[in-house]
């Protein structure tokens, strides 16, 4: 993997260093996590100039601490940790979470991080758009303290995020849903090893048979970031959630979506499967309730 | 400019020189001379680099050789005990799951972690352990029978 050449590899042991770091380099760092993804950034052209690791390994932040208010799960938990918490795997409220980790390969679910999974801002990851299903905030720190960014702001751009220069992130806070809510995750992927074609989650809570509150979230280049679609969620709150609905509720995604066209599909074909893979993830996580 | 670390590869420690950007492969492969472990997509597309860091099977193209610092790496070379092939190499041999040959350590190196946190493993165990290794000779049929007959070997 000769990328390109480095001037440095820092390993930093403290939140204060790297924030130094980040201030003395600036445009020339690039903050590094499990390091996955490094070569898909520069197989794009995206690391001009950047001449300076900052590995954040030491800094500890992989522990996932599962509580009343959801899930809060430290930047540098690797993917195979995170589905190993037992809550990840049995709770229908963080299916969409369980779903998504069960897609890489060992190697990958070793090495990436959840941190940099989200700071990547790739429209073709699998865990934002679970996570957009799910709700939550990303913890930043900086000189300025620690803030929270809810996922719905986070991603702002194609590999781009809303993190200001000497900020990184410490933490994912995953919001807990209310009783009687479900969540689920599908990819379209040519392998195993592939970036998505189109991916899309959902949660829904219902009650009675009632759809209290529905959150659809598509990603895998339906935009330039992962995003959730209100029209979808508008027509499915409130209704008795019927097969004839969740199919209207794949439509209605399409409306909301621009898909990109690449050498992994066209836009025409990724609207359609946006449709299809909306209504399967929604029967999905229904199965999941109760 | 390169910098002074040490590496623990096969349970030696090796002190070296790397270059920040070198990925543990490329020290593998071009400073210690343990050319087992192959390059093969070296984007983390193939699994031919595979070793594992604590236990763990990873792909050493993606990792940085500055990222494992005195984290205890094992490569093809370090499996075999006091000789004696590990029940993996010796399964492979045995089933006829070497064809080329080009994806077979890394093969093993995936297939080491599953057999260390699933002894009896089943058919899907195996075929998702070894989901991120490709090989373009056998159909994996012949690997898959080998991780099973290590596993019935080893139990």
């Amino acid at each position: 993997m000769s990328l390109t050449t480095l001037d440095n590899y820092f390993l930093p042991g403290s939140g204060s260093e790297v924030i130094e770091l980040l201030q003395e380099y600036g445009e020339r760092a690039m903050l590094v996590a499990g390091g996955s993804f490094v070569h898909g950034l520069a197989a794009r052209d995206l690391l001009p100039g950047i001449d300076v690791f900052i590995d954040i390994q030491k800094l500890g932040l992989a522990d996932v601490t599962v509580g009343s208010e959801g899930l809060q799960i430290g930047a540098m938990t690797r993917l195979a940790q995170l589905a190993k918490v037992p809550e990840v795997q049995d709770a229908p409220e963080w299916g969409a979470a369980k779903d998504a980790l069960r897609y890489p390969p060992v190697q990958i679910m070793n090495t990436a991080t959840v941190g940099g999974n989200i700071a990547a801002a790739c429209p073709y990851f699998d865990l934002p758009t679970a996570f957009l299903a799910i709700g939550g905030n990303v913890l930043a720190q900086s000189n300025a303290g620690t803030r929270e960014i809810s996922l719905d702001d986070f991603f702002t751009g194609l590999f781009e995020n809303s993190l200001g220069q000497d900020e990184f992130i410490t933490e994912l806070a995953l919001s807990r849903p209310v009783p009687g809510s479900a969540s689920a995750f599908i990819k379209l992927e040519t392998n195993a090893n592939d970036l998505a074609i189109v991916n899309a989650a959902v949660q829904i809570t219902v009650e009675s048979g009632i759809c209290q509150s529905a959150r659809v979230a598509l990603g895998g280049g339906v935009n330039e970031i992962p995003l959730r679609s209100a029209a979808a969620e508008k027509l499915l709150k409130g209704q008795s959630l019927t097969d004839a609905l969740l199919k209207e509720a794949g439509q209605a995604v399409q409306a909301d979506i621009s898909p990109m066209a690449d050498h992994r599909a066209s836009a025409e074909y990724r609207s359609a499967m946006a449709r299809v893979l909306t209504e399967r993830a929604l029967h999905r996580a229904i199965t999941r309730l109760n | 400019m390169k910098q002074l670390i040490s590496l623990d590869i096969n349970g030696e420690v090796h002190e070296l020189a790397v270059a920040p950007q070198d990925s543990l492969l490329q020290v593998l492969r071009e400073e210690l001379g343990l050319i087992g472990t192959k390059k093969g997509c070296d984007t983390g597309g193939c699994g031919c680099c595979t070793v594992q860091i604590d236990g763990q099977a990873v792909y050493s193209c993606m990792t940085y050789a500055m990222s494992v610092q005195d984290k205890p790496v094992v490569t093809i070379e370090g499996i075999a005990n006091n000789g004696k092939l590990d029940p993996l190499q010796q399964a492979f041999i045995d089933a006829g799951a070497v064809q080329c040959g080009y994806c077979t350590c890394g093969t093993i190196m995936a297939a080491r972690e599953l057999l260390a946190s699933v002894p009896d493993p089943d058919e899907d165990q195996i075929r998702h352990a070894i989901a991120g290794n490709l090989c373009r000779c056998t159909g994996y049929q012949k690997i898959v029978d080998a991780i099973k007959l290590a596993a019935t070997n080893s139990a």
